[in-house]
C-alpha cells in the first residue's frame, strides 16, 4: 500500500511526533501506577518494548492469513502469549522487581498501545516496518514513563536511580509518590508538551 | 486487511464450502493457540522451579538474622554454622475455624534455635505481611522483619525501618505487646511511630496473635522431640 | 461569581450610556462586586485571626504572613504566564491565602505554606481559568497537597512542638488525642479557642461571630452553614444515642476541631457552591455528612478539608439537579 509510512517515519513518529503517552494518550495505567522509580519505570519500558516487538513482527508475518472479524481475538491471543512470557523471565530473574511491579506486568494485556500498534501498522505493513514501528513507540513510551518517574522520584523522595541527588535536608513530597502524585506529574508534563508544542507552531507560523 | 484469496477458488465448490464452514475461519486461531500454549508450557516448566525457589529464598535468607540477630547471624556465618531451617505447616484451630501458620523451624547442630513465623494481618491501609522471630519456647521475640506492606508512605510505612524494628528483639512475648507513645520502659512495651499509632498497634496485635496461638502447638513440638 | 462578573461589566456599562439593557440575571444592588466580597470576608475573619494571634502569638504571625505573601507572589506569576490581567485587587488571592494560613498548624515549616500557597493559587485557580471557574476550593487543594505530601508535618505529630512556649502548643490537637488516647478535652476550652489545633480552628466562639457577619451582610448564604450544623448535630446525637457511655458529645464534635471554621468560611466559597437555595441545603449537609463519616470511621481525626473537596467535586451535579422551573413552565411527563 503506497500512502502508508515508510520504516524510518514509523521510528521517528513513535518517539515523539506520535509518542503514546503525550500524544495519543495510550496505555496510561502503568503510566500512573509505576512511574513513582526510575527502575520499575525503566523495567516495565522494557517490559512493553520486548511485547510489542514481538507482538507487532509475529502479527505483521501472519497479516496475509488475517481475517477481519477474527483479527482482535489473534492480536490479544499473541499479546497475552507475550505478556506471560515477560511476566514469568522476569519472575524468574529479577524476583524483587517483578514483586514490586505487582499485576501491572500481567496488565500489559490489556495496554491499547500494543493493541493499537498491531491494527495500525503490523496487520497492514512489513515485517520491516513492524519492528521499525515497535522500537519506536517504545522508545516513546520509555521516554513518557521515565520522564514523570524522574520527577515524582526526585521530588517524592530526593533520590535518582535510588542514590540521592538532592541533600538529605530536602522535605520528601510524599505526595508524589502516592497516586495523586502521578496525576499531577502527567498533567503537568502534558501542558508543558503542549505549551512548547503551540509556540513551535506559533513561531513556524510568524517566519 | 483482506485475506489474500487463492485464484482457482471459483472454480472448485468443495473448497468454497470448506472455508465457509467454521474451522475453515477460525483454523488460524487454533493453530495460534495451541503453537502459544505449547510454548508457554515449555517456558512455565523450565521457569516455575526457579520462581518458586526465588519465593522460598526471600524468606530463608532471613531466617538466621531473625533467629540469631543480624552480629550473630554474621558470626554464625563466619564460623560456617549453617542453621538447618525446615519449614512447616501449623494447623491451630480456633473454635470452627483453622488457622494455618507457615512456621520455619531452625534448628543449629541437632538443637533447636528458633522458630520463624509467617503471618499476616490488617494494617491502617492494607494487609502487613511479617516474618517474626520467636526464641524456642515463644517467650521472647528474637526479630522482626515486613515482607510487604502499603502503609501511608513518609508516616506509617517507617515500620519498615531497622531502626524501628530493632526495638522488638529481646522482647518478652509472655504478656501482649503494648505500644507507647514514647520512652517504652518494661519488656512488653513498645515505642509506636511517630504519627503512626494504628501502623504500630497493627503489627503489635498480629505478634501477639501469632505468639499465642502458636505457643502451645510449638513449644509441644519440641517437648515432643526431647 | 459569574454573575458578578456580568454585574461589574454592567454596571460599566451603565456607566457610559444613560439607559441600561443586559441580559438576566438582573441584580439588583450595584455594591455586591468581587472585590466588596473579599473585603467582608477578610473583616469576617478578623476574630479568627486575633484568637490565631493570641493563642499561637509568632507562631501564627509567621504562617499568616508566609501564606498570604506567597500567595500574591503565585496570582502574580501565573496570572502573568497566562497572560491576565493583574488580579491582586480584588483580594481573592489575598481570602486565599488567609484562609490557608488558618487552616495549617502554626509549627509546619515554611516550605510547608509556601508550597500549599503556589500549589491553591496554580493547581487550584489558575489552571482552570482563574477565579470563578476552579472546580474546587483553592485554599483546600493547596492544603489537601501539603497534608498528603508532608504528613508528618501536620498530621497528628504535626501539631505537637514541645520546645514552644505557649502552652497550648505542647499538647496534641484535642480531636487526635480523643482519637488516639480516648481523653477528652473540656468544653469551654473548645468554645474559646484554649486548646491546639489549626490556627484558626480552635475557636468556636470567633468562627461563629465572624459567620455571623458573613451571613448578615450575605456574603456567604446562610444555608450552607446551617445545613452543616444541623447534619453533623443530627449524626452526633446518633451517635451519642447509639453509645451513651461516651464523652465525646454532639457539643464536641460542634466545637472541636475545624467544624465551625470550615462550615462558615470554606464551604460558603460561592465559586464553589451551588447557585441554588435547594443545592445549598443539599451541599451542607453533604458536607455534614462527609465530616461526621470521616471523623467517625476514617484514620483521620478531622474531615472538614476532604469533605468540602468532596461536595466541591459533586456541586455541578447538584446545581444540575437543582434547576429552578421557569414560571408556567410544564412539568415534564
Amino acid at each position: 500500500m503506497a500512502d502508508q509510512p515508510t520504516p524510518l517515519e514509523r521510528f521517528i513518529q513513535g518517539i515523539l511526533p506520535e509518542n503514546p503517552v503525550y500524544r495519543q494518550l495510550l496505555g496510561l495505567c502503568p503510566v500512573l501506577a509505576v512511574s513513582n522509580g526510575l527502575k520499575p519505570a525503566i523495567t516495565m519500558s522494557v517490559a512493553v518494548a520486548f511485547v510489542l516487538l514481538g507482538a507487532n513482527v509475529l502479527i505483521s508475518l501472519i497479516r496475509n492469513l488475517l481475517k477481519p472479524h477474527l483479527r482482535i481475538v489473534i492480536f490479544t491471543l499473541t499479546i497475552a502469549t507475550f505478556v506471560t512470557l515477560a511476566d514469568r523471565f522476569l519472575a524468574a530473574y529479577v524476583y524483587q522487581m517483578s514483586k514490586t511491579l505487582g499485576p501491572y506486568i500481567p496488565l500489559i494485556i490489556v495496554n491499547c498501545i500494543i493493541i493499537c500498534r498491531c491494527e495500525v501498522c503490523a496487520s497492514k505493513q512489513s515485517v520491516f516496518a513492524a519492528a521499525s514501528d515497535a522500537i519506536g513507540q517504545s522508545l516513546g513510551f520509555a521516554l513518557a514513563l521515565s520522564s514523570i518517574a524522574v520527577v515524582r522520584e526526585i521530588l517524592g523522595t530526593g533520590m535518582l536511580f535510588g542514590l540521592r541527588v538532592l541533600p538529605t535536608a530536602w522535605p520528601d513530597w510524599v505526595i508524589m509518590i502516592l497516586p495523586p502524585g502521578a496525576f499531577l506529574t502527567l498533567g503537568l508534563l502534558l501542558g508543558v508538551i503542549n505549551w512548547i508544542d503551540s509556540y513551535k507552531s506559533k513561531k513556524s507560523r510568524s517566519s | 486487511m483482506k485475506p489474500v484469496e487463492p485464484p482457482k477458488l471459483e472454480t472448485s465448490g468443495l473448497l468454497q464450502r470448506l472455508k465457509n464452514t467454521n474451522i475453515g475461519q477460525a483454523w488460524l486461531v487454533l493453530v495460534l493457540a495451541l503453537c502459544f500454549g505449547a510454548s508457554l508450557a515449555a517456558v512455565q516448566l523450565t521457569l516455575g522451579p526457579v520462581i518458586e525457589q526465588n519465593k522460598l529464598n526471600e524468606t530463608l535468607q532471613k531466617v538466621p538474622e531473625l533467629i540469631l540477630g543480624t552480629a550473630g547471624a554474621q558470626k554464625a556465618a563466619e564460623q560456617n554454622q549453617n542453621l538447618v531451617v525446615e519449614p512447616q505447616i501449623i494447623v491451630v484451630e480456633k473454635g470452627n475455624r483453622k488457622i494455618f501458620y507457615s512456621v520455619y523451624k531452625a534448628t543449629l547442630n541437632g538443637a533447636t534455635t528458633g522458630w520463624v513465623v509467617k503471618t499476616a494481618g490488617q494494617g491502617y491501609a492494607d494487609k502487613i505481611e511479617l516474618l517474626i522471630g520467636f526464641n524456642p519456647t515463644i517467650e521472647t521475640i528474637t526479630g522482626l522483619f515486613v515482607l510487604d506492606q502499603k502503609e501511608t508512605p513518609g508516616l506509617g510505612n517507617k515500620i519498615i525501618t531497622q531502626k524501628w524494628r530493632k526495638q522488638f528483639a529481646k522482647k518478652g512475648i509472655i504478656q501482649p505487646l503494648v505500644v507507647v507513645k514514647k520512652g517504652a520502659k518494661a519488656s512488653n512495651e513498645i515505642d509506636s511511630v511517630t504519627g503512626a499509632t494504628i501502623s504500630s498497634e497493627s503489627i503489635t496485635s498480629i505478634i501477639n496473635k501469632a505468639a499465642s496461638d502458636l505457643r502451645g502447638p510449638l513449644s509441644a513440638n519440641i517437648l515432643k522431640v526431647k | 461569581m459569574v454573575e458578578n462578573k456580568q454585574k461589574t461589566e454592567s454596571v460599566q456599562k451603565a456607566s457610559g450610556s444613560a439607559v441600561q439593557v443586559a441580559p438576566s440575571p438582573h441584580l439588583s444592588s450595584s455594591s455586591l462586586t468581587t472585590q466588596r466580597m473579599m473585603l467582608d470576608v477578610i473583616i469576617a475573619l478578623l476574630p479568627v485571626i486575633l484568637t490565631a494571634l493570641y493563642v499561637f502569638q509568632w507562631y501564627a504571625v509567621k504562617q499568616l504572613f508566609i501564606c498570604v505573601a506567597s500567595c500574591l507572589t503565585a496570582e502574580t506569576l501565573f496570572m502573568k504566564m497566562r497572560n491576565k490581567p493583574f488580579s491582586l485587587n480584588d483580594y481573592s488571592a489575598t481570602v486565599t491565602g488567609l484562609i490557608l494560613a488558618l487552616s495549617l498548624p502554626g509549627t509546619a515549616p515554611w516550605y510547608v505554606g509556601v508550597i500549599a500557597s503556589f500549589v491553591a493559587i496554580g493547581i487550584g485557580k489558575v489552571i482552570f481559568g482563574g477565579l470563578g471557574m476552579n472546580i474546587f476550593n483553592p485554599a483546600m487543594v493547596g492544603r489537601a497537597f501539603v497534608m498528603l505530601a508532608f504528613a508528618s508535618t501536620l498530621g497528628a505529630s504535626g501539631y505537637e512542638d514541645v520546645t514552644s512556649a505557649v502552652n497550648a502548643i505542647t499538647q496534641a490537637t484535642p480531636m487526635t488525642v480523643f482519637k488516639q488516647a480516648g481523653i477528652i478535652a473540656p468544653l469551654s476550652d473548645l468554645f474559646w479557642g484554649l486548646s491546639n489545633g489549626s490556627l484558626g480552628e480552635t475557636s468556636a466562639i470567633a468562627s461563629i461571630i465572624g459567620g455571623f457577619y458573613l451571613c448578615i451582610r450575605r456574603t456567604a448564604s446562610w444555608e450552607i452553614p446551617a445545613s452543616v450544623i444541623i447534619v453533623t448535630a443530627i449524626l452526633g446525637g446518633i451517635v451519642n444515642l447509639i453509645n451513651p457511655q461516651l464523652e465525646w458529645t454532639v457539643l464536641h464534635h460542634m466545637f472541636g476541631g475545624a467544624l465551625l471554621f470550615g462550615a462558615f468560611f470554606i464551604a460558603t466559597d460561592p465559586v464553589t457552591s451551588p447557585l441554588t437555595t435547594r443545592g445549598k441545603f443539599i451541599f451542607g449537609a453533604g458536607v455534614g455528612a462527609f465530616i461526621m463519616l470521616l471523623r467517625l470511621f476514617s484514620g483521620y481525626p478531622e474531615g472538614v478539608m476532604f469533605a468540602v473537596l468532596l461536595m466541591n467535586a459533586l456541586t455541578p451535579l447538584i446545581n444540575n439537579w437543582t434547576i429552578p422551573r421557569p414560571l408556567g413552565k410544564l412539568l415534564e411527563p
